[in-house]
């Protein structure tokens, strides 16, 4: 059988896009069914039918880890885009790459 | 008294500014940071989460490796900037240069029948040659390319059952290279099976390279590679002795692949190299092309079980090098030299963007046109999608400004591709179109069930524990990812 977990996120502090991010990868284990109820976003675990059960619940494992990652990583993409627009304006400003 | 003032005083308080950078997990609480480039840095957790809320102070020990790789900045500091830039410029440079490595098909005929091959092996006629006119105009295409450096390497089947063209485009090659004044290199991958006085000679005079196959030992070799006669490996072995006395030790390499047979013989396929005088040897693992998927020879181990013989067989590498025997796994070394250096090795398979057409093109017996080696194989399993065109009827502009390419291409990048566009080891990994399309029919793929996916990450997570836990590896690391 395959398996089940659910999981909620406080909607203050994750972004959907962690959450969609993280459960792109952990595609090959188990899909997901997310769902956003008042403040909080509820996520529903489903296990692939090839994904054993002990397969299943490290990958949860990971998924929740993954969030945090992935709510982090937006944070420092949003706070450096700036500069990474700066950087990549110097290397290829004179590149006469049309 | 001291005229100078302590060194506190040098130490600015004013916080530093986050730089771009990725991460992702390692094993247990440790995390690698790269940058924009590259270059990377393993940070445990808690040190990682003090960094981004700017906690991280100064006194530090990781402060100062953080400024030099990059990674954080004063706020009033240009010069990092300038550095990410030159080297972010440095590391793409390649691709101003286009097409470098131009696949010459000269025949599909060939004289061994190997299970997991990835074209076809038809014997009989010069229907599967490739043809005087052929040549001229991939030639032609060849030099449209505004690379200085020109590589035409020679395959088939076995491009020595079509000498006659082989010798063809070289002289005529070599005859147009005199007004080009390109940096020309031709290479033959060959068995060897087949090799004669009068090639070895030709080679000779023209400074060609010969690529060849070595699967491990004689019965391996000879169950992997079967030939009328079953001496494969007694051919090769003869062969690579006339070769390397006529054009020298470094002018042959060998490349090996891995089939079931090779899994638990890692170690007597190394010494086997070894003992045939080789400095180096490419574990690769077998492609989802042509008879491999055929033959069902692709599914007969799955990416863990390559990974291990990947791993022990590595691992044997370095007790080697540390007996005394220099000798290098050339994966590595290719992924080694995107961690730790400036620059791009050009491997088609890491690269992004892909390097499928702009890095390497094939010019097929029959006259069509395909992205890549990878991509005629899908062909000649009755998949068309990376055929770029004809070279008879189709332009330069036609074959490299086509859609089915430019497509690819951009579709593929991985800079904007789920999952890859956030992984921490991007910088080190490729967009491979053609292998996802093969196994997803589609060039990005789902990179959570995509084995090159897995592969890698796996070896690049591996490559950097390996350094992290031993200084005497991080250093030969280093040297590997520094030689020519």
């Amino acid at each position: 059988m395959a398996g089940l977990a659910e999981l909620t996120f406080d909607s203050q502090l994750y972004g959907v896009d962690a959450i969609q991010k993280a459960a792109y990868r952990s595609m090959h284990a188990f899909t997901l069914n997310l769902k956003v109820e008042g403040g909080n976003m509820l996520c529903k675990l489903i296990g692939n039918i090839t994904t054993e059960q002990d397969a299943f619940e490290r990958a949860v494992e990971e998924f929740r880890k993954d969030v945090l990652d992935y709510q982090l990583r937006a944070q420092l993409h949003a706070e450096t885009a700036p500069i990474r627009n700066l950087i990549m304006g110097l290397a290829f400003s004179n590149a006469r790459l049309n | 008294m001291s005229k100078f003032q302590g060194l506190d005083a040098y130490i600015r308080r004013d916080g530093y500014e986050l730089l771009p950078f990725k991460f992702d997990r390692l094993e247990g609480d440790d995390y690698v940071i790269t940058n924009m480039t590259g270059e990377h840095l393993v940070v445990p957790m808690e040190e990682l989460r003090a960094l981004l809320s700017k906690d991280l102070a100064a006194e530090h020990p990781l402060y100062a490796s953080l400024r030099a790789k990059h990674f954080i900045r004063y706020a009033d500091e240009q010069a990092p900037l300038d550095l990410l830039a030159l080297k972010l410029r440095t590391r793409l440079s390649r691709l101003a240069g286009l097409t470098s490595l131009h696949i010459f098909v000269v025949t599909l005929r060939c004289d061994h029948s190997c299970p997991y091959c990835q074209v076809s092996r038809q014997m009989d006629g010069e229907a599967f040659d490739m043809t005087p006119e052929m040549a001229d105009k991939a030639l032609d295409f060849v030099f449209r390319s505004p690379n200085p450096a020109i590589k035409i390497e020679f395959q088939g089947g076995e491009p020595l059952l079509n000498f006659e063209m082989v010798r063809y485009v070289v002289e005529a090659a070599k005859r147009r290279n005199l007004v080009e004044k390109r940096d020309l290199e031709f290479v033959i991958a060959t068995t060897l099976s087949l090799l004669t006085d009068e090639v070895l000679t030709f080679c000779h005079e023209h400074d060609i390279i010969l690529s060849t196959s070595l699967d491990g030992p004689a019965d391996l070799h000879n169950a992997n590679r079967p030939r009328v006669g079953r001496d494969s490996f007694e051919r090769f072995e003869d062969g690579l002795a006339k070769a390397r006395n006529v054009l020298g030790v470094d002018r042959v390499s060998a490349l090996m692949t891995t089939t079931d047979k090779s899994l638990p013989r890692v170690r007597e396929i190394i010494d086997e190299y070894v003992r045939l005088g080789f400095n180096g040897i490419f574990l690769r693992a077998l492609s989802p092309y042509g008879f491999a998927i055929k033959t069902r020879k692709f599914m007969t181990y799955n990416t863990e079980r390559w990974l291990e013989f990947y791993k022990e067989g590595l691992a044997y590498i370095l007790e080697l090098n540390k007996a005394g025997i220099p000798f290098v796994e050339h994966y590595a070394s290719l992924i080694l030299k995107k961690m730790l250096t400036s620059n791009d090795p050009g491997y088609v398979d890491l690269m992004n963007p892909a390097g499928a057409g702009i890095a390497a093109i094939v010019f097929n017996y029959d006259g069509s046109v395909y992205a890549s080696d990878e991509s005629r194989m899908l062909a000649e399993m009755g998949d068309q999608s990376f055929r770029l065109g004809n070279i008879l009827t189709d332009s330069y502009e036609d074959i490299i400004l086509s859609d089915v390419l430019l497509d690819a291409l951009e579709q593929s990048f991985t800079l904007s591709a789920p999952m890859c566009s956030d992984c921490a080891f991007e910088p080190y990994c490729g967009a491979e179109p053609v292998f996802h399309h093969a196994i997803f029919k589609d060039v990005l793929g789902r990179k959570s069930e995509s084995s090159f996916c897995k592969r890698n990450m796996t070896i690049f997570k591996h490559l950097i524990r390996l350094m992290q836990s031993d200084a005497s590896t991080r250093r030969l690391f280093m040297q590997w990812a520094n030689a020519c």
